[in-house]
C-alpha cells in the first residue's frame, strides 16, 4: 500500500504471520469445521455407524424438547448468574478501589473463591445443601427441603454457586477499569458541587462501559458454556431441570458414545454463544465508538 | 475363526502382531480393589508361575464406573492396542460386543458351562447373541437394610416396610424410616428396576425394552409414594450411595436400600449403628423374596490385542474367574463369588459369613435391560424417572415420555 513496500518485504511479512495462522486454524478453525462436519452424520460409535444424513440431526434438534429445555435451562442460568455477578462485583470494585488500610490484603482474599478450581467448591456447596448436615439447610428456615433435589431449588443453587466463585473476577476485571479513570475528573465534578451519586453515574458508570462489556462477554460466553459447578453439584437433575447444553451435549457424546447428535448440540452452542457475542458487539459498539 | 476380522484389522499394523522377544507382556486394566493389595499380586503371582514366560502388568482405572466407560469407549474405538485384558460393567458387555471390541470367549467357555456354573443373573450378563463375551469376576447385588433394633423382622412386602419405617420415625429412635438412591443417575435406574421386579413386571419383552407397562406405573407411584407418605425423606431425591450410606450409618434412618458394601462400613468399629443391622432380600408386593439388581464386574479381552497373547489371554481371564481366586476375592476384598459353588466352599463359609449370607439374594439378583443401547436408554430412563419421583410428571406421563425415547433410540439404530 505504500509506496517503499518491496514485494520482498510483504512476502517476509506474510512468511512471519504464517505461523500464528496455521497455529489458529489447526486448534481453532479444524476442530469447529470438524464438528460440523460430524454433525451432518449419524455416527453412533458402538454400531460402527456412520453415514450421511445431511440435515436430519438438526431437524431432529428443533422438535427435540430435552433440547429446548436445556437451551431454557442455560440462558436462565448465564442471565441471572451474570446480573448478579456484575452487580456484586461492581461494588466489591468500588469498594476495593476506596483508598482505605489494608486495601492490598482485602484485594488477596476477595480472590479466594476465584482460586480454588470448580471442581472443589461445586463439591464443597453439594455438601453445606446436604438437607441432613448441611449449614445452609441448618441455618436457614428450609429445614425440610432438599434443595439440589427439588426442581425450582437446584437451579437457583448453581447459580449461587456460579456467583459466589465468580463475582471475584468481574471485580477485579472491573477495579482494573475503575483504576483507569483520572482522579482529576472526580476532583473536578466535587468543585462543580456533582454529588457522589451523580460523579457515579456521569463519570463513572460511562468510562467504565469498556470494561463492562468486556466483562459482560466475558462472563455470558463462560456461564453459556457452563459444565463443572452444575454436572457436580446436580449431574443435570432433577428431572434434567439443571441439563445445560454443555452437559446434555457431554451425555450425548461421552455417554451414549452419539457423535452426530452430540456434534449438533456442540454447534447449536457454539452458534447460541456467536449469537450472543455478535449481539452484545452491535449493542454496545457503536455506541463506544460515538462516546 | 475368530482370528479372521482381527487378522483384517490389524492389517496397517502388522509390526504388533509379531511376538517381541522376552516373556509375553499381559497388560489388565480394572479397577483398584480396596484392601491390601498383597493377596492379589500373590494371586496375580500364582498365574505367572504356573504359566512361566508371561509377565503381568496391571493398570488402575478411576473408581468411578461413567469414567471408566468413558475411557474404554473412547480408546476401544481409537483402536488401543495396548491393554489385552479389562474389565467390564454388567451393563457394557452387550454394548462392547455388539461394537466389536470385545472378543467373543464362547470357543473356551461356552454359554452352556457358564449357565452351569455361574449364578443365573451373572450368566445373564455376559451373554448376548447366544455367544460369551465376558467371565463373571465379582457381583453385587441391591439388598434391603434394617435396623435390628427397631425392625426385629425383615419387611416382606412394601406395606410393611412402610409401616414399620414410619412407626420408626414415630418413635423419635430416627429421623428418617427408609432411605434410597433417587438421584438422578445410574443408581436411580437400578431402584426401579427392582420396584418393577418387586410388581412382577418385566422390562425386556423378546429384543424390545418395555417400560410404559401396568407394573412400572405401580412401581413408580409406590416410590413416589414413599415421598409423599414421609416414609421416606425429601432428601433421598438427591441421594446417590454414599448419601444413603452415611445417612442410615448415623443411625438417623430405619431401612436403607444399598449395595452389600455398607454392611462392613456399617459393622466397622465406631459405627454407630454397629453390632444393629441386618441385610435382607427387597420386599415386593407380595412378599415374596425381592430381585435386586445386577452390579459387579466381568473380565473380556480387548479384540485389537495381538493374535500370539491370546492364549495367555484367556488362560489369565480363567485364572482370575477360578473357584479359587472367587474365594481369594471374597476372603481378602468381601467381593461376591459369581460361582454358585463358591458359596458352599467352607473356606468362604467360616471367613465371609455376610458373603454366605447373601447367597439367596445374589441367586435372585437379576441384569439391567441386556442390550447395546443401554447407556443410551439409561441415560434418557434417569431423567424421566427423576421426573417421577419427584413429582414433576405422573408416573404414567413419564413412563409413556420414557418409552417413546427409548423406541425412538432402539428403532433408529437397528
Amino acid at each position: 500500500m505504500k509506496g517503499g513496500t518491496s514485494f520482498s518485504d510483504r512476502r517476509q511479512a506474510y512468511l512471519m504471520v504464517a505461523p500464528p495462522v496455521v497455529v489458529l486454524l489447526g486448534v481453532a478453525a479444524y476442530p469447529i469445521l470438524a464438528a460440523v462436519w460430524l454433525s451432518l452424520h449419524r455416527m453412533i460409535l458402538v454400531f460402527h455407524e456412520q453415514r450421511f444424513v445431511g440435515a436430519d440431526n438438526y431437524a431432529f434438534l428443533l422438535r427435540d424438547a430435552r433440547f429446548w429445555t436445556a437451551l431454557g435451562n442455560t440462558a436462565y442460568f448465564a442471565l441471572v448468574a451474570v446480573s448478579l455477578e456484575l452487580a456484586l462485583g461492581l461494588g466489591f470494585a468500588l469498594l476495593l478501589s476506596a483508598a482505605v488500610p489494608g486495601r492490598g490484603l482485602l484485594r488477596a482474599s476477595i480472590l479466594v473463591p476465584w482460586a480454588i478450581p470448580t471442581v472443589v467448591s461445586a463439591k464443597l456447596w453439594a455438601w453445606l445443601f446436604n438437607p441432613d448436615y448441611g449449614a445452609i439447610t441448618r441455618l436457614l428456615p428450609l429445614s425440610d427441603t432438599n434443595i439440589l433435589g427439588t426442581p425450582g431449588y437446584a437451579m437457583h443453587a448453581a447459580i449461587l454457586v456460579d456467583v459466589w466463585k465468580t463475582t471475584p473476577f468481574v471485580a477485579l476485571l472491573l477495579l482494573a477499569g475503575l483504576q483507569t479513570i483520572p482522579e482529576d475528573l472526580y476532583k473536578a465534578a466535587e468543585i462543580d458541587g456533582a454529588s457522589r451519586l451523580r460523579a457515579f453515574r456521569s463519570i463513572t458508570l460511562p468510562m467504565l462501559r469498556q470494561a463492562i462489556l468486556v466483562t459482560v462477554v466475558f462472563r455470558t460466553l463462560d456461564a453459556f458454556r457452563v459444565f463443572d459447578a452444575v454436572y457436580v453439584l446436580t449431574g443435570g437433575g432433577p428431572a434434567n431441570t439443571t441439563e445445560t447444553l454443555s452437559i446434555y451435549a457431554y451425555k450425548t457424546l461421552m455417554r451414549s458414545g452419539d457423535f452426530g447428535y452430540g456434534s449438533t448440540l456442540s454447534v447449536a452452542t457454539f452458534f447460541c454463544v456467536m449469537a450472543i457475542s455478535v449481539a452484545y458487539l452491535r449493542l454496545l459498539g457503536p455506541r463506544e465508538a460515538g462516546a | 475363526m475368530a482370528l479372521a476380522p482381527l487378522a483384517a484389522c490389524s492389517g496397517g499394523a502388522g509390526s504388533a502382531d509379531v511376538r517381541p522377544p522376552g516373556p509375553i507382556r499381559l497388560v489388565f486394566k480394572h479397577q483398584p480393589l480396596w484392601g491390601d493389595p498383597a493377596p492379589f499380586r500373590a494371586l496375580l503371582a500364582a498365574f505367572e508361575r504356573e504359566t512361566g514366560d508371561v509377565e503381568v502388568v496391571t493398570e488402575p482405572l478411576p473408581n468411578a464406573s461413567d469414567v471408566v466407560h468413558q475411557f474404554f469407549l473412547t480408546a476401544l474405538e481409537g483402536g488401543a492396542r495396548d491393554f489385552d485384558v479389562l474389565i467390564a460393567d454388567t451393563v457394557w458387555v452387550a454394548e462392547l460386543a455388539r461394537a466389536g471390541w470385545i472378543a467373543d470367549l464362547s470357543g473356551a467357555f461356552p454359554p452352556d458351562a457358564l449357565r452351569r456354573d455361574f449364578l443365573e443373573g451373572a450368566a445373564e450378563a455376559a451373554i448376548f447373541d447366544g455367544r460369551t463375551w465376558a467371565i463373571p469376576w465379582y457381583v453385587d447385588v441391591g439388598v434391603l437394610y434394617r435396623r435390628t433394633d427397631l425392625a426385629p423382622e425383615a419387611p416382606a412386602t412394601y406395606e410393611d416396610l412402610a409401616r414399620s419405617a414410619l412407626a420408626s420415625k414415630q418413635s423419635g429412635t430416627v429421623q428418617h424410616g427408609y432411605v434410597w438412591q433417587g438421584r438422578q443417575y445410574e443408581g436411580l435406574v437400578c431402584n426401579v428396576l427392582e420396584a418393577i421386579w418387586g410388581f412382577g413386571g418385566q422390562t425386556m419383552s423378546g429384543d424390545r425394552v418395555t417400560l410404559d407397562t401396568p407394573e412400572a406405573r405401580e412401581a413408580l407411584e409406590m416410590l413416589r409414594g414413599l415421598l409423599v407418605r414421609g416414609v421416606s425423606p425429601p432428601s433421598v431425591t438427591s441421594q446417590a450411595e454414599e448419601e444413603s450410606r452415611r445417612v442410615f450409618q448415623e443411625g438417623r434412618s430405619a431401612f436403607m436400600r444399598n449395595w452389600p458394601y455398607a454392611y462392613l462400613e456399617a459393622q466397622r468399629e465406631g459405627s454407630p449403628v454397629r453390632g444393629r443391622v441386618a441385610i435382607s432380600p427387597l420386599p415386593t408386593v407380595s412378599g415374596a423374596p425381592g430381585n435386586g439388581t445386577l452390579g459387579g464386574y466381568l473380565l473380556a479381552l480387548n479384540a485389537r490385542s495381538p493374535a500370539y497373547k491370546r492364549e495367555v489371554a484367556l488362560r489369565f481371564v480363567a485364572h482370575l474367574t477360578s473357584a479359587e481366586a472367587n474365594v481369594t476375592l471374597a476372603l481378602a476384598y468381601g467381593r461376591n463369588p459369581p460361582r454358585r459353588a463358591s458359596y458352599e466352599d467352607p473356606r468362604v463359609t467360616a471367613g465371609a459369613p455376610l458373603i454366605a449370607s447373601l447367597r439367596p439374594m445374589v441367586e435372585g439378583a437379576r441384569p439391567r435391560p441386556v442390550t447395546p443401547y443401554y447407556p443410551m436408554i439409561s441415560d434418557v430412563l434417569q431423567a424421566e424417572l427423576s421426573a417421577a419421583i419427584t413429582g414433576i410428571r405422573t408416573p404414567a406421563a413419564a413412563l409413556q415420555r420414557a418409552q417413546a425415547l427409548v423406541d425412538h433410540i432402539t428403532g433408529a439404530g437397528s
